[in-house]
C-alpha cells in the first residue's frame, strides 16, 4: 500500500476519532499535559538554579586557593580530626612567597564573623569582617564603586580604615556617600575609604555583607586567631601546580613527615561547584523522577484510553481488514492516534510547563532558564510516550482476527 | 475455474472438542457465474463464507482464487487478495458509521493505495451504479436500511473485484427492500458479475441460477437454484416434524 495515502489516511482516520470523543481527548490530553508541564518546569528551575550557581561562582574568583587549617567544606562530624591541627602562620605565609615559582599573588585573610558595624545612626548586623591586604582585590574579584580599596600602606601603618561591601553601606548611609565616614565595630572607629560593588548572593548568602580592614591593624585588635592564606596564579590552568607547590612548601616549614597527611586544608572554588553538585544532584534526581513518574502516570492513562478505543472500534477493524487494511496499516493508525493525544497533550503541557516556570521565578528568588533543547524534548518525550504506551493496545487492534472483529457488537 | 476448492476442511476447537465446520468440500465456480449457498444454521455455510473471502484460512486443502492458490498465504497476502479480488456484502451492511457513503465506498481504495481524487471519482460512479448518486453525503444513520446495502454493494463494487461474496444480504430488510437487492444482484449478474450468495433461505436460494447445500460442513447438492431450493424444504419439514415428534 503507498505509505504516503497510509500516513494521510492514518492521520485522518485519529483526528477523527479524537474529535469524536472530545472529552475523553480532552482528559487525557490534560493528564499528559500535566507530566510535561511538571516536568518541564522542574527541569526549568534546576537549570535556572545552575546557571546562577554558575554565575555566583565565577564572581568569586576562580584561580585562588584558599589555604585553611579547617577545611572550608566537610561532610559529616569530621571537626574533631583537625582540632590538633597547629595555626598558619605569617611566616608559612612568607615561606610561599619566597619558594613558589607559580604564586603570583599571596594574600593573609583574617576573619570576624558576624560582626556589628554601626555608623551614628544606624547599625549593620552580620557581617564578616576581613582583615587583609591590597590584593585580597584581586582575590575575591571585587570591585570598588567608590574611593578606593585597603592597601599595604594602610596596613604598614596600621591605619583604622575600612572598605564597606555594598550591603552595609546601603544599610549604615542609606542617605548619603559613605567615602570619609566614620563606622565603629567592637566601639573602635574606623574611616570609610571605599565602597564595593554588588556581588550577590551564593547558595543564599549574601556576598556583600561583608567589610575589609587593613590586615595589620586587624592584627592588632583581634589577634591571629583563624590565619588563611590566600594564593593564585596568572593563569587558571597552573592551579593544580600551584596546588601541588603550596602544598610541598606547606609540608616542608610544618614539619609534616611524608607519611602523615596535610595538617592544612587548600580549597578551590571548583570545590564548591563539586559539593553543590553532589548536594543538588541527587535532589535533582528525585525531582525529574516524579516529573517522569507523573509523565508515564498519563502515558498509563493514553494505554487505558487506547484500550477502550479499540475495544469500541472492533467492528471498524473487522470491516477494514476485510476491505484489505493490512495489521500494520491497523497498527500505524491506532499509533498515530495515541501520538497525536500525546503530542498534543506535549505541547500545551510545554506551554503551561514554561508559565508555570516564569511565575516561579516570578514569585521566589529562583530563577527559570530555559532552553530551546528542553522544550523540543519535552515535546519529543511526550510523542514518545505516547508511542511506547499506544504499541500494545495498537498491536491487540491489529491481531484481532477478522472474522471475530465482524461479529463485535 | 474462478473457483477452485479441492477437499476444504476447517476444525475448530472448542473446549477439548474438535468442531468440523467444513468437512471435506469441493467446489468449482466458473467466472460470471451466480451461485447461492444454502445450509441450516450450523451447516458450515458461514465457515465456507470466510474461506472464500479469505478471511478465515482452512486446515487443510486446496482454494485456488483467480488462479492464485491462496491456502497457504501469508496474513499480508490474504489482505491484499481481499482487496483486489473480493467485494464484500454482509447481512448487518457493516459500514463505517461515522463516515459518509462516499467514505465508506471509497474505504477500499484507499488500502489499494490510490490518491484522493481518483478514489472520489470511482465512489461517485459505484454510488451511482447502485442508484445513490445524491446519497453521497450522506451519513448510514440518514439512510433507510435498502439504502444501507446499497452503499455496501457500491463499496463492494468500487474495487472491481473478480467476486462478489453476500452474506444473507436480505436478513435484516423488510421483503419488498429484500426483493429490490435481489434484482440488483439479478443485473450485477447479466453485467458480468460473479455472485456467491449465502442465505438460510430457499426462496433466495430459487432466484439463484445454481445452488449448493451444505449440511454438517460436506455438499450435499448442487445444482440449479429452484431444484435445490425444493430439497432444502423438504429437508426443513422432516427437521421440524422430527423437532416435534421429539418427546
Amino acid at each position: 500500500m503507498n505509505p504516503r495515502v497510509e500516513l494521510v489516511e492514518g492521520s485522518r482516520i485519529a483526528l477523527g476519532s479524537l474529535r469524536a470523543n472530545r472529552l475523553r481527548t480532552g482528559l487525557t490530553v490534560a493528564a499528559v499535559g500535566i507530566g510535561v508541564a511538571t516536568l518541564l518546569a522542574i527541569v526549568a528551575i534546576i537549570q535556572g538554579l545552575n546557571a546562577s550557581f554558575a554565575r555566583q561562582l565565577a564572581s568569586l574568583g576562580t584561580s585562588t586557593l584558599n589555604i585553611a587549617r579547617m577545611p572550608q567544606i566537610s561532610m559529616g562530624p569530621t571537626w574533631w580530626m583537625y582540632r590538633n591541627r597547629k595555626q598558619l602562620t605569617v611566616a608559612h605565609m612568607q615561606a610561599i612567597v619566597e619558594q613558589s615559582r607559580y604564586a603570583t599573588l599571596v594574600v593573609p585573610e583574617l576573619n570576624e564573623e558576624s560582626k556589628d558595624v554601626s555608623s551614628r545612626d544606624q547599625v549593620a548586623s552580620g557581617v564578616d569582617v576581613v582583615g587583609t591586604l591590597g590584593d585580597y582585590q584581586r582575590v575575591g574579584g571585587y570591585e570598588v564603586t567608590e574611593g578606593r580599596y585597603i592597601t599595604d600602606a594602610d596596613s604598614d601603618n596600621e591605619r583604622f580604615v575600612i572598605v564597606l561591601g555594598s550591603q552595609v553601606a546601603e544599610a549604615l548611609f542609606p542617605d548619603r556617600s559613605p567615602v570619609g565616614q566614620t563606622v565603629r565595630i567592637d566601639n573602635r572607629p574606623y574611616r570609610v575609604v571605599g565602597v564595593l560593588a554588588r556581588k550577590g548572593q551564593l547558595l543564599g548568602q549574601s556576598l556583600d555583607l561583608v567589610a575589609f580592614v587593613p590586615f595589620k591593624s586587624f592584627l592588632s585588635v583581634y589577634g591571629k586567631k583563624d590565619f588563611q592564606i590566600d594564593v593564585g596564579s596568572d593563569d587558571p590552568k597552573d592551579l593544580d601546580k600551584l596546588e601541588d607547590e603550596v602544598t610541598g612548601i606547606l609540608r616542608r616549614v610544618r614539619n609534616v613527615p611524608p607519611d602523615k597527611p596535610d595538617d592544612f586544608s587548600i580549597f578551590r572554588a571548583e570545590q564548591l561547584a563539586d559539593t553543590y553538585q553532589s548536594l543538588t544532584g541527587a535532589l535533582y534526581g528525585v525531582a525529574v523522577a516524579v516529573g517522569v513518574i507523573t509523565l508515564i502516570v498519563g502515558g498509563i492513562g493514553i494505554m487505558n484510553i487506547m484500550l477502550v478505543s479499540v475495544r469500541e472500534r472492533t467492528r471498524e477493524i473487522g470491516i477494514r481488514r476485510a476491505l484489505g487494511a493490512r495489521r500494520r496499516t491497523i497498527v500505524l493508525q491506532f499509533l498515530l492516534e495515541a501520538s497525536a493525544v500525546s503530542a498534543l497533550g506535549g505541547v500545551i503541557g510545554t506551554a503551561v510547563g514554561l508559565c508555570m516556570a516564569k511565575l516561579v521565578a516570578m514569585l521566589t528568588s529562583l530563577t527559570a532558564a530555559v532552553q530551546p533543547l528542553t522544550v523540543a524534548a519535552g515535546v519529543g518525550f511526550a510523542a514518545l510516550v505516547g508511542l511506547i504506551f499506544g504499541i500494545w493496545p495498537a498491536a491487540r487492534a491489529a491481531q484481532l482476527d477478522p472474522v471475530e472483529a465482524l461479529r463485535h457488537e | 475455474m474462478l473457483i477452485q476448492l479441492h477437499d476444504i476442511k476447517r476444525y475448530y476447537k472448542v473446549g477439548s472438542e474438535v468442531v468440523h465446520a467444513l468437512d471435506g468440500v469441493t467446489l468449482t465456480i466458473a467466472k460470471g457465474e451466480w451461485t447461492s449457498i444454502i445450509g441450516q444454521s450450523g451447516s458450515g455455510k458461514s465457515t465456507l463464507m470466510n474461506v472464500l473471502g479469505c478471511l478465515d484460512t482452512p486446515t487443510a486443502g486446496r482454494y485456488v482464487l483467480n488462479d492464485k492458490d491462496v491456502s497457504g498465504m501469508s496474513d499480508n497476502e490474504l489482505a491484499d487478495i481481499r482487496n483486489q479480488e473480493i467485494g464484500f456484502i454482509f447481512q448487518t451492511f457493516q459500514l463505517l458509521p461515522r463516515e459518509t457513503a462516499q467514505a465508506n465506498v471509497e474505504l477500499p481504495l484507499v488500502y489499494r493505495g490510490l490518491r484522493a481524487k481518483e478514489r472520489h471519482q470511482r465512489a461517485k460512479d459505484a454510488l451511482e451504479q447502485v442508484g445513490l448518486g445524491n446519497r453521497a453525503h450522506h451519513k448510514p444513520n440518514e439512510l433507510s436500511g435498502g439504502q444501507r446495502q446499497r452503499v455496501a454493494i457500491a463499496r463492494a463494487l468500487v474495487t472491481e473485484p473478480s467476486l462478489l461474496l453476500a452474506d444473507e444480504p436480505t436478513g435484516n430488510l423488510d421483503s419488498s427492500t429484500g426483493e429490490e437487492i435481489i434484482r440488483l444482484f439479478e443485473q450485477l449478474h447479466q453485467a458480468g458479475h460473479t455472485l456467491l450468495l449465502v442465505t438460510h433461505e430457499p426462496s433466495i436460494a430459487a432466484r439463484c441460477p445454481r445452488a449448493v447445500r451444505l449440511m454438517d460442513g460436506k455438499v450435499v447438492s448442487d445444482g440449479p437454484g429452484a431444484q435445490v431450493a425444493l430439497e432444502s424444504r423438504a429437508e426443513r419439514a422432516r427437521a421440524a416434524a422430527a423437532a416435534a415428534a421429539a418427546p
